[in-house]
């Protein structure tokens, strides 16, 4: 037990860097109000998305009231929270589990693999905590509060909650454990990304097809039908899912049926905690070792072929620009992440519209009547740059680096120059992006094609500035210091950054295009003074990025 | 061909000093050895060198460039090797090769002749088109060696170039040092094998505690006494 949680204590150390946040506070002291930055940037934006969401569900749970099931607000907290974990649980799983580097370090200690799994699933349980307790405490607030809860429901919702992450976690554990002992690590391993970002594709299309079957309405109306459908969301899942029932059962029934589902929902999950340790033992350092015995292809290049690669010859910035793409395109979970969410937007956007006939028909005559066209110019354009702005490739484009980022310090290549192919490339994607959704509003809102021509243009200026923007905060705090390539995407704090920069942008073009059409000028103005206002914006910022580069390129040492 | 002069780093606010006031020459044809034992300053000196970390005080100069105010013609003039050769896994081998030639500029000829000429030297033609993920560690070394001396540049800063290297490799680097020194450039690189550094260095330099402890030719080193060997000069110096 002692070895256990010595490991577990330096296993904690080095996952959240404690000993190097120690370091940060009482040694770099002139550097503080780094991290006290972040952590109001995120106590403000995370603050703000915390609030919308306590709303929303003040409404669930004052719809829920009027129907007689006020508990509903926690079902819907519990299975949100319990799926979300279950889907992100697999990706951190593989990349903590398999893909660490410590492994090479722990399977030679004469500790048993399961306690290393345990290690390994605690570090990843502590994690999870920062997605479920904003999740659930919310809900359960509320619910607590709203229905004047005494005090055993504050107990055993407290311990609900703090078991609430272990089931889906456990059963992601398991589910990798024993894929990966039956599948090669390294292929295993996009293939279980692929897996998991489709998985998530499915949940997301799911979600949306089950809100189609709701009728128009208030929100509260809404909420009311989802409450009483028998074939609603939540419910569905509940019963795919019965913990999530479990828990709301436990909490919400007096007496010993209470206490059952209580003690059923902190039983399995025990019991699945046992059953994952037996199993590690078992399989773990099995499928870790199987993995590592990799043989090299030896796709042996004829010397011809050498020449003919030796011939094709690229400018540097050109050159560059092949690696970013190269190194993006090969990575399955930087394509997932950068271009599976520019896909669903779209899809969730006109899923409704297709389904729904009626309404259709409805939309489609405001959206083509030519007096409405500003304004679905400008609806389009949120849409495009929320959609084209989600990829999160600029804004991680330094840190996906990593350990090679020796490389770009140590050629000869001016730093603009490298900030411009990484521009470059982010930019493509966001044209994508925007390409994306231009196709559905050309062939389903019928847009004319000069408006789509104004609107692709005005969008790619706008995620122009966007892109920039996230190089630089990229260039200000890049995280190069990574074993998975998911951590430099995925737990990278500069995503969050980028896309509260992103609504910013999408706000202020939104307060400018409230004030120019309000003061009645012609389409054709508006759309030219937007496009110089993100020019102005534009423009600066570009040289600030430049300059910066300059300036970063130097100083980030490694 | 390199002049570092009053060279000083310290990290923790000046609490730990990793190097402090190095002055240090290296003529053009010389292959100069940098020893020390661990945590020294050699790996710090060499990263300062090549602009991965910048220095508290001091200059260093490569090929004539000040590496802080002409920092691109400086790298121009590099061909730099780190200890731990961390690559692009998912480039194969000839892309990242392509990659170093186009970002140094290499012409068609150079880079045929050479590419050819470092894939046959280090026996990679076959492995050449796979990525790079799949390389053994010294494979990978390999690659990193034959980018960073594509473009021919007139200095060499290698970190621990044999660590990985099969005997084979490593004698043909080696000589590969002597005939480029020959033609008038420069090899500075550090390592921890003495009888290496004995044989193939014109001059060594040992620094201990971040600070240069010793200069000179293998002669000059054991003041005249032809029977001490580097090995005991280097345990001599360093447990002073």
């Amino acid at each position: 037990m002692r070895t256990f949680i010595s490991l577990l204590k330096a296993n904690l150390n080095v996952h959240f860097g404690i000993s190097s946040l120690k370091y940060r506070f009482t040694k770099e002291k002139n550097r503080l109000w780094e991290p006290i930055a972040i952590i109001i940037a995120i106590l403000v934006g995370g603050g703000s998305i915390l609030a919308m969401y306590s709303f929303f569900l003040l409404a669930v749970f004052m719809a829920g009231q009027s129907l007689g099931h006020p508990e509903i607000v926690i079902t819907l907290s519990f299975v949100a929270s319990q799926l979300i974990i279950l889907i992100f649980g697999i990706f951190y799983i593989i990349s903590v589990f398999y893909f660490s580097n410590d492994m090479s370090i722990l399977i030679p200690l004469p500790i048993k693999p399961g306690e290393v799994l345990g290690v390994k699933f605690i570090t990843i349980l502590l994690s999870e905590y920062l997605i479920a307790l904003p999740m659930l405490l919310p809900a359960f607030i509320i619910y607590g509060a709203g229905s004047w809860q005494g005090i055993l429901y504050w107990l055993k919702g407290s311990i609900l909650i703090l078991m609430a992450p272990i089931l889906p976690l456990v059963i992601a554990a398991l589910i990798v454990v024993l894929l990966m002992r039956f599948i090669n690590i390294r292929k295993g391993k996009d293939i279980m990304v692929i897996i998991g970002s489709l998985l998530a594709l499915m949940v997301g299309l799911g979600i949306n097809f089950f809100s189609l079957n709701l009728p128009q309405g208030s929100e509260e109306e809404v909420i009311r039908h989802m409450i009483e459908s028998n074939t609603g969301l939540i419910e569905a899942i509940g019963n795919k899912f019965p913990p999530s029932i479990w828990a709301t059962l436990a909490l919400t029934y007096r007496e010993w049926q209470g206490w059952g589902y209580f003690l059923l929902f902190v039983g399995l999950s025990l019991l699945l905690v046992v059953l994952l340790y037996w199993i590690g033992n078992y399989f773990f350092y099995k499928g870790y070792l199987t993995g590592q015995e990799i043989r090299r292809k030896n796709t042996a290049i004829s010397k011809g072929d050498i020449q003919k690669h030796i011939n094709r010859t690229s400018s540097p910035i050109l050159a560059l620009l092949k690696r970013e793409w190269k190194l993006f395109m090969r990575t399955p979970v930087y394509v997932m992440n950068g271009l599976a969410g520019m896909i669903m937007v779209p899809i969730f956007m006109f899923m409704p519209l297709i389904a729904n006939s009626e309404e259709l028909t409805q939309v489609l005559n405001y959206a083509r009547d030519p007096e409405y066209s500003l304004i679905v110019i400008l609806i389009s354009l949120g849409i495009m740059l929320f959609t084209s702005s989600i990829n999160m490739v600029s804004c991680t484009s330094i840190s996906r680096e990593g350990a090679t980022f020796w490389i770009s310090k140590v050629i000869p290549t001016p730093p603009k120059d490298q900030v411009l192919a990484k521009l470059i490339h982010s930019s493509i994607l966001s044209l994508l992006g925007l390409i994306i959704v231009a196709i559905p509003l050309f062939i389903v809102v019928a847009i004319p094609l000069l408006h789509l021509t104004i609107l692709i243009i005005l969008g790619f200026l706008a995620t122009g500035l966007i892109n920039v923007l996230g190089l630089i905060v990229d260039l200000l705090r890049p995280k190069l210091s990574w074993n998975d390539p998911q951590e430099a995407i995925k737990q990278n704090l500069n995503a969050f950054f980028s896309l509260l920069i992103a609504l910013l942008v999408i706000t202020v073009i939104a307060i400018a295009s409230i004030i120019l059409i309000s003061a009645q000028i012609g389409e054709f103005w508006v759309y030219g003074i937007l496009a110089l206002i993100i020019v102005v914006l534009l423009v600066p910022s570009i040289y600030g990025l430049f300059s910066l580069a300059n300036f970063r390129y130097k100083s980030i040492e490694i | 061909m390199i002049e570092i002069k009053n060279l000083s780093k310290s990290y923790n606010k000046g609490a730990v000093k990793a190097v402090e006031d190095l002055n240090l020459h290296v003529k053009p044809g010389e292959i100069f050895g940098f020893l020390g034992p661990n945590g020294a300053g050699k790996t710090t000196t060499i990263k300062m060198m090549v602009g991965l970390l910048i220095p508290d005080k001091g200059t260093i100069s490569i090929a004539g460039y000040d590496n802080a105010k002409n920092p691109l013609e400086a790298k121009q003039n590099i061909g730099y090797v780190p200890d731990n050769p961390d690559v692009y896994d998912r480039l194969t081998g000839m892309e990242y090769l392509n990659l170093m030639a186009d970002v140094y500029k290499v012409s068609v000829e150079d880079r045929r002749e050479r590419i050819n000429y470092f894939l046959d030297m280090f026996n990679l033609t076959d492995a050449v088109g796979d990525l790079i993920k799949s390389y053994s560690h010294g494979m990978k070394q390999k690659i990193v060696l034959t980018g960073a001396l594509l473009h021919n540049p007139a200095v060499w800063i290698l970190d621990e170039p044999m660590v990985g290297l099969d005997p084979k490799s490593s004698h043909l680097l080696k000589e590969y040092m002597r005939k480029h020194c020959d033609r008038g450039n420069t090899v500075f690189f550090s390592t921890h094998i003495l009888e290496v550094a004995e044989r193939l260095c014109d001059r060594i330099g040992i620094i201990n505690k971040g600070k240069l402890i010793a200069i000179g030719s293998m002669d000059e080193l054991r003041h005249g006494d032809q029977a001490g060997s580097l090995e005991n000069i280097f345990l001599e110096l360093t447990e002073q």
